[in-house]
């Protein structure tokens, strides 16, 4: 995707419309000549209207490469000093991680560091959150009585749920909370709790949207997943999608808050946009739009979260020092792995 | 006979075309060494030792099912009086065209518990569908969207088969089964076990259809370690290619000892009557159909017409509009056709090196080409990103143009056309290409007059192949493409990423609309050699 405001001289002026228009209703300003150039491992079909709007109130032009935030991280790894990549969006924090880890990753201007709460920042002011999903146990209506279901995923070890709880066990999403786990409870408590799982017949599915859809059909009773992909079947296909969010306790780590994260790169010659451009992630119109439109918590400029949305107090995956961490997302891997869920 | 040595520009083009197939090889021993991976070690490691032979257990089925299958449905559509041949010679290659991260959770969708099929089958009181997962699961799944692996030139060669050994052999009283065995399957051989090899090579690579059937096999032990270890993640990718090597080697050992295979243009196919075994024909060919094609294409629909729906009763828009799937849809259509005829350029010299002059540089070649197709595309995406880097000014101009985008596409699905052209330049008959030099055509002449004419059909089912192959790709298509140059796969893996499901389904109906509007024009070109 390319957005272009008009340059120098030009007499066509960039015309945005339906939700970009929402968020930035103002007409466009003329074409700054500065661009930025991001590698968005958020969909197109959530963002694409948050980056027009951007390009029609600063009159930069916008550039995107879509992929897997995974993918991206490993493409931005691999080209190096010579990424053309500016911003880089992810949908959860390991990639972000990552790029650290690889000595990628610039500061973020402290202005804009500033509008976000420092749980949901890097303490090296390396990323900013700008959007959150929640953890929460989907479940079958059909199946699972609402009475019945756990306070906590320590719950879920027990006789009662044999065979009946999936979980994405090598998903980026789950690996992130897993990692958090070992950082709250410590890495044994977490590893005994997954192998736990592992001997009650946790089931493996390979990511949270296979799960909500496995669910809605009644093929498994619930499963651990991110608060936001039933909202989408739902509005999809209705009441004929059988599944339906639960929230854990506020304080189980069942109920984590899991950040997306943008971040500019080290090498970018167009930092001065790339900051303009988290700043504006940050924005009244564009929390609103992403709390209202996609269903996830808003983090910034005092905007309240959907009232659809289950309440959030609970933890914020951002508050967590992921290097403090022993063996990091290495050791998580590895724990994984060798609970064997990916054989269940 | 004559033997003659390789021309040097041939031999030249070959090598050229090798190294550039070796890139993706060239950087997993790279990567191995710079990030100290060490896949000896891992070699012997029950973690590793275990998937590896899960993934070598599937990929044994999946080939023995999709070869029996693949050559059954070419030789009903090509040698038979099956009713209606024509309509199931469009529909069967179908099957290539689903990305298997979509297509089998479509495919899941309609068969699994509480699916599709589920709300169909209680009509008539059956309530139960079982659950498709592990490896019967894969299995399934793979087979039917591999078996035009086989298919595709296996028909192609039966339809140039000269009916006059078979008629021989009825003469000389021999049964049709048996008629099929002593001489159809010996020349078929080639083209069965090249399209088998590429059964077996994309079982091995394929992540999609393996994660979600919940098979733990080597590429999910590879994905899940790209970030956490890379070298890891490495260290299997080199032993899936060093396996998916020998392979390779080993096919072409098979391939050596089988029988020499000639054409002759003139002589008519012979075509048997099925009679009494009409019904079970067409019952094979429509129950692919029904399930390699109709499944997964039900729950695409059921998605595409839910969102469409609910759009006319006032519910949440649709996120993509006409204008959006027209730019998708015309770049998936030009840039896999360009990669199916850049394919062809680059394949047709190496089969000749190979198949007409026996020749080593060519025989490496083609090894290397054939080898890069269990490469996960991820990896090929990210070598090529690499080799475009070290290599300064020409990098450069490379980066983020259409032209690092085919040749990245040319690298992945090469290893598609080689196998069908190589068996095409063998059906050349030698003493065709000599009464034409006695003649004193020149090697050009020749090659449009004498080889190209009989390789046709051959030639062009290889491009069928690559561009069907190619409308799917995604690792490729989103790490490579350039910026602004979204693809119909691209846009469904967006969608389908955060469970929009209808716009994925709506993208990926047309999609299979596409493919089959291509291979109608691939039917309908060879209609000369029917």
């Amino acid at each position: 995707m390319t957005f272009v405001a008009a340059a120098c001289g030009g007499s066509e002026q960039l015309q945005i419309d339906g939700l970009a228009a929402e968020i930035n209703p103002e007409e466009c300003v003329d074409g700054s000549g500065k661009e930025v150039t991001i590698y968005s491992g958020r969909t197109e079909n959530l963002i694409e209207p948050v980056l027009e709007a951007f390009a029609c109130a600063t009159g930069v032009s916008v550039q995107v490469r879509w992929g897997s935030s995974t993918q991206l991280a490993l493409l931005i790894d691999e080209e190096g000093k010579r990424t053309a990549a500016d911003v880089f969006l992810s949908r959860s924090p390991g990639p972000v991680g990552f790029l650290e880890s690889k000595g990628l990753l610039g500061t973020i201007d402290d202005s804009v560091l500033n509008l976000v709460g420092e749980e949901n920042r890097s303490a090296e002011g390396s990323w900013i959150g700008f959007s959150g999903r929640k953890r929460v146990l989907v479940h079958n209506v059909d199946m699972v009585p609402e009475a019945d279901l756990p306070t906590s995923v320590f719950d879920l070890t027990a006789d009662k749920w044999r065979g009946k709880v999936a979980i994405p066990g090598t998903n980026g999403s789950f690996v992130d909370w897993f990692t958090v786990f070992r950082d709250q409870y410590g890495t044994d408590v977490a590893a005994q709790w997954l192998n736990d799982m592992v001997d009650n017949d946790a089931r493996y599915y390979p990511n949270n949207r296979s799960i909500v859809e496995a669910t809605g059909r009644g093929e498994i009773e619930m499963g651990l997943v991110n608060h936001y992909y039933n909202y989408q079947e739902v509005a999809a296909s209705g009441d004929e999608h059988r599944a339906r969010n639960h929230d854990l306790d506020d304080d189980d780590i069942g109920s984590l808050l899991i950040i997306t994260a943008a971040t500019v790169l080290d090498s970018s010659k167009n930092s001065e946009a790339a900051n303009d451009l988290l700043a504006f992630l940050l924005t009244e119109p564009v929390q609103s739009y992403f709390t209202n439109k996609t269903f996830e918590y808003p983090l910034a400029a005092g905007v309240d979260p959907n009232p659809a949305l289950p309440t959030l107090t609970a933890l914020e995956i951002g508050s967590v020092d992921f290097d403090a961490l022993g063996g990091g997302f290495e050791e998580t891997a590895r724990i994984i792995e060798l609970s064997g869920i990916q054989n269940q | 006979m004559t033997r003659t040595r390789a021309p040097r520009e041939l031999r030249t083009i070959g090598l050229i075309g090798s190294l550039a197939f070796a890139f993706p090889g060239l950087y997993l021993i790279w990567r191995n060494f710079t990030s100290g991976a060490d896949p000896l070690s891992l070699l012997f490691d029950s973690r590793t030792l275990e998937p590896f032979w899960r993934t070598v257990r599937l990929a044994v089925l999946v080939s023995v099912s999709a070869a029996a299958l693949g050559t059954a449905l070419a030789w009903c559509t090509t040698r038979t009086d099956l009713p209606f041949r024509r309509l199931w010679r469009v529909l069967l290659p179908i099957p290539l065209v689903f990305p298997t991260f979509i297509g089998a959770a479509a495919f899941i969708r309609t068969l699994n518990p509480g699916g599709l099929a589920n709300d169909v089958l209680g009509a008539i009181g059956i309530n139960e569908t079982p659950e498709l997962r592990g490896l019967f699961g894969a299995w399934l799944v793979l087979t039917l969207f591999c078996y035009p692996y086989v298919y595709l030139p296996v028909a192609a060669r039966l339809r140039q088969l000269p009916g006059s050994f078979e008629q021989s052999a009825l003469i000389l009283g021999d049964t049709a089964p048996q008629a099929f065995r002593r001489v159809v399957l010996r020349q078929i051989s080639g083209s069965l076990t090249a399209g088998t090899l590429l059964v077996f090579l994309y079982t091995i690579s394929d992540f999609g259809a393996v994660q979600l059937m919940r098979y733990d096999t080597l590429t999910r032990a590879i994905e899940s370690n790209y970030l956490a270890r890379p070298p890891m993640a490495f260290a299997l990718s080199l032993i899936l290619l060093i396996f998916a090597g020998l392979v390779v080697l080993a096919e072409r050992a098979v391939n050596r000892r089988l029988p020499e295979v000639t054409s002759r243009r003139i002589s008519q196919p012979v075509i048997y009557t099925l009679g009494r075994w009409k019904a079970a024909a067409t019952l094979l060919v429509s129950g692919t159909l029904l399930f390699g094609v109709l499944a997964p294409s039900a729950a695409l629909i059921d998605w595409a017409a839910d969102g469409l729906l609910r759009t006319q009763r006032g519910g949440r828009p649709l996120t993509i509009n006409f204008s959006k799937v027209i730019e998708a849809a015309t770049n998936t259509l030009s840039s896999s056709v360009l990669t199916g005829l850049v394919a062809l350029l680059a394949v047709t010299p190496i089969a000749f090196l190979v198949g007409r002059y026996r020749d080593r540089t060519g025989r490496v070649a083609h090894s290397i080409v054939i080898a890069t197709f269990a490469v996960p595309g991820i990896l090929i995406a990210l070598s090529l990103r690499f080799w475009t880097l070290k290599s300064g000014f020409f990098g450069d101009l490379l980066y983020n143009s259409m032209a690092l985008l085919i040749f990245a596409y040319v690298v992945r699905f090469g290893s598609l056309a080689i196998g069908t052209a190589l068996v095409a330049v063998r059906t050349v008959p030698d003493g065709l290409h000599d009464a034409a030099s006695t003649l004193g055509a020149d090697r050009w002449r020749r090659f449009r007059s004498v080889d190209l004419p009989v390789m046709r059909p051959g030639l062009l089912a290889a491009a069928g192949l690559v561009i069907l192959s190619t409308m799917k790709e995604l690792p490729i298509s989103l790490i490579i493409a350039p910026i602004g140059f979204p693809t119909l796969t691209t846009r469904i893996f967006g969608s389908f990423e955060d469970a929009f499901v209808a716009e994925a389904g709506i993208m990926a109906v047309v999609l299979v609309c596409a493919s089959a509007l291509l291979s109608w024009f691939l039917v309908l070109r060879r209609a000369d050699h029917l």
